[in-house]
């Protein structure tokens, strides 16, 4: 019977994503955007007031207010949206998904009702590098530091003939020793500590490490627990960063793809 | 813990007393605190299966174990101890168990001030296995695949596993201290982040317990879309684990298109609701999206489906000779042993065990329906497959009954913010029986509590293990499909 399982597999229609569909794709995420044109003093201050985990917070400074979304304290838990008057509204697309951490933080200026723009040329190369990437190998060890496998679930789910991640050359090992990449989520706790700092120390130089998640971010809700040490820079170095409570499939590959591309100009570079 | 005699207070003796009798069954052991700062102990006893009787003592000093007289209670009495310093003399196994190593021996995060706790030195206290040709196999924390932390410590002799040492709690996060000092509105966005895999189920539970607290009437909708929130992310489990199950046979054709028809469901999540795993849908007094009579058709439609196309290819995996020569008498747990452990969920159905909150203690919608429940007896890695595989179908006709008779009116109604009350509420979640008892003052809650069927359920995992070979292992400890965040909290 093992043949009728093969022939009603290879039957089935396929389903694969493009990369362009996949790149920044945000949907299901909750991850909040913000209407610029519709965003007023009393919106920013309500939604400030709804949001439980700081993600929302208002910067007064030199006559202006400054409303601040920091994606990595964001869990998507939609209060903001609906107490936005529609100034608020899921993001479509989430681009801030491996990068640094100050990157991860989106301001608007209230009174101009205009986003504060910083220097994003970076992002829209992604797609160029994706497929720069076919054919070459990026190991990646995953590390559950104190996660509620949520995002794992998220990680596997790339592994699925939806995502299929191994098709541009990227795999997940079973030892930090064989991995350029440690993905690692979750508040660290007090008892992975440890066993954190051993596979990062076990993954050959150069390595990249990724910190997946609000928790593995910035300890999400569970920052501040007896039991819990803090975000996964606080205990080993950290290169890129990706939000979500979880990340969905598409903004974990926009993440790993963004933290490679400094990597990438410098092949491209070099073979010119 | 030292030998001081315990002085037995009548609640404890009382609860002792009802564990000996006939049908009952150990639900959990939890402490807590009153406004005096003073200990109290809560045993929850299920009666004759139907009837969860909840009996509490405060606690001066040591208390008895109730483990010599049932071994369920083994896990429950050392988070007792390890949470409030509430010792249990004859407790055979009294070492900590939320704390590892570098945790000092004397600080309890719940009666005590864990904002600064130094960090400690130790060595834990494995079970030495000796003899000739013994080999002693460590595995984890960190696994080889993309699955949580825990470690397993396997005494073998070649190939044959004579005993597994669980040692856990690694992802322990604190979660029940965490509960302390929120408003109830907020709590649910931790109880989803208990058990990520069973987020809408850990919601359900939470909001249940709040509004069975402050009496809030949910609408019937609001019922009706939970039960199929929570059917969905049923079979959604079941999927996955049933292809993971193929995948730990090397059947990897059949893991692939599991894990495609589990993407197709998350998808159709995302259409209709705007979120993969149901996060944010479940607040104290409803759901927070509706669905229009269009969606309904549709979503019917996409789920009935992936249910069909999942039983087509499951037929064809059972009748794979060489799934069924892995699965079949691999990793046996008795019915005995499940019995003796309050093993609840699959895992207990698939030993011969009738037992599902679904019927035994209903709540919302499920009050007025019947749910067919799947019964297995030889406890092995294929009857929990078949197990699964059979509440998928019954999952996918809950939600298509349910979506036909969806009843009119509002999906929410307001909940109070304030106000003090207890409450208990409990959900047949993908792994079995979930409870939440709450404890709210001023609307903040005080005390929260979460029986999960994962810390049930690990304890007799180590009992299904010895006699099989260690290769055997990944697809045992699989067939349990148990949740290492949902156990630690």
């Amino acid at each position: 019977m093992i043949g009728d399982a093969v022939e009603r597999s290879l039957r089935s229609p396929h389903v694969l994503i493009s990369v362009s569909e996949l790149l920044s794709n945000a949907a299901g995420s909750r991850m909040p955007d913000v209407q610029s044109d519709l965003l007023t003093d009393e919106i920013a201050r309500r939604v400030v007031a709804a949001c439980p985990t700081s993600a929302l917070q208002i910067n007064e400074a030199a006559g202006r207010t400054h409303l601040i979304l920091n994606y990595g304290n964001c869990i998507g838990c939609s209060r903001c949206v609906a107490a936005g008057n529609g100034a608020f509204r899921y993001a479509e697309s989430v681009a801030r998904c491996g990068v640094r951490k100050e990157a991860l933080i989106r301001r608007w200026d209230i009174q101009s009702r205009a986003e504060v723009v910083q220097d994003d040329s970076a992002l829209s190369q992604a797609a160029e590098q994706i497929r720069s990437l076919v054919g070459r190998a990026l190991n990646i060890r995953q590390v559950d530091a104190g996660s509620c496998n949520g995002c794992e679930g998220e990680i596997v789910a790339l592994t699925n003939p939806y995502y299929d991640l191994e098709r541009f050359g990227i795999h997940f090992v079973a030892s930090p020793k064989h991995a350029d990449m440690l993905l690692v989520t979750g508040p660290v706790t007090r008892n992975m500590a440890a066993a954190l700092k051993h596979s990062y120390d076990a993954v050959p130089s150069p390595k990249l490490v990724v910190a997946v998640g609000a928790c593995g971010c910035n300890g999400g809700i569970f920052g501040g627990s007896h039991a819990v040490v803090g975000p996964v820079d606080a205990v080993i170095p950290v290169d890129g960063y990706i939000p979500g409570c979880p990340p969905t499939p598409s903004m974990l590959l926009t993440g790993i793809v963004q933290v490679l591309s400094p990597y990438c100009r410098l092949r491209e570079r070099r073979r010119s | 813990m030292n030998s001081t005699l315990p002085n037995s207070e009548a609640g404890v003796s009382r609860a002792l007393d009802l564990l000996r009798t006939p049908n009952t069954r150990l639900v959990s052991i939890f402490g807590s605190i009153d406004e005096n700062r003073a200990r109290h102990v809560h045993y929850l006893i299920d009666v004759n299966g139907r009837e969860y009787r909840m009996l509490s003592s405060p606690v001066t000093g040591p208390i008895p174990s109730a483990t010599p007289i049932t071994p369920s209670a083994a896990w429950y009495e050392r988070e007792l101890h390890d949470q409030y310093g509430i010792e249990c003399v004859g407790h055979p196994d009294p070492r900590p168990l939320l704390f590892h190593e570098n945790w000092p021996e004397n600080v309890h995060p719940m009666i005590d001030d864990a904002s600064h706790v130094p960090w400690a030195e130790g060595q834990h206290p494995f079970l030495k296995v000796q003899g000739d040709g013994v080999c002693e196999v460590p595995v984890g924390p960190i696994h080889a695949g993309i699955i949580e932390p825990g470690h397993f410590r396997f005494s073998v002799v070649g190939d044959t596993v004579l005993h597994l040492e669980l040692r856990h709690f690694y992802t322990h996060k604190g979660t029940e201290k965490l509960f302390e000092h929120t408003p109830v509105m907020d709590g649910v966005m931790i109880a989803e982040s208990v058990s990520g895999d069973n987020c809408f189920s850990h919601a359900v539970a939470y909001c249940q317990a709040i509004e069975s607290a402050f009496g809030i009437a949910v609408p019937p909708r609001a019922q009706a879309i939970r039960l199929i929130g929570l059917e969905l992310e049923r079979m959604i489990a079941h999927i996955a684990d049933v292809g993971a199950l193929c995948g730990d046979v090397a059947f990897s054709v059949p893991a692939a298109y599991t894990a495609r028809i589990k993407e197709t469901l998350l998808r159709a999540s995302t259409r209709f609701f705007g979120t993969r795993f149901w996060r944010g849908m479940a607040v104290p007094g409803g759901v927070t999206r509706d669905l229009s009579s269009a969606e309904t058709c549709e979503f019917g439609k996409m789920v009935t489906a992936a249910a069909r196309d999942f039983a087509q290819m499951a037929r064809l995996i059972l009748h794979t000779s060489s799934v069924q020569n892995r699965f079949e008498s691999t990793g046996i747990l008795t019915a005995e042993i499940a019995r003796q452990l309050g093993i609840v969920g699959p895992v207990a159905r698939a030993s011969g065990i009738r037992l599902d909150v679904r019927c035994d203690h209903p709540s919302g919608r499920y009050r007025d329906i019947n749910v067919d429940i799947p019964l297995y007896k030889y406890g092995d890695v294929l009857a929990r497959a078949r197990i699964r595989i059979d509440e998928t179908a019954i999952s996918m006709h809950l939600i298509n009954e349910t979506l036909k008779e969806l009843p009119a009116g509002s999906v929410l109604v307001p909940a109070p913010h304030s106000g003090n009350a207890e409450a208990l509420s409990a959900v047949e979640s993908p792994r079995g029986e979930l409870l939440y008892w709450v404890r709210i003052r001023d609307g903040k809650i005080t005390r929260c509590h979460i029986k999960s069927p994962s810390f049930q359920n690990w304890p007799a995992l180590p009992l299904a293990v010895p006699g099989n070979i260690i290769a055997d292992f990944p697809l045992i400890n699989k067939s349990f499909n148990l949740s290492y965040s949902g156990c630690d909290r």
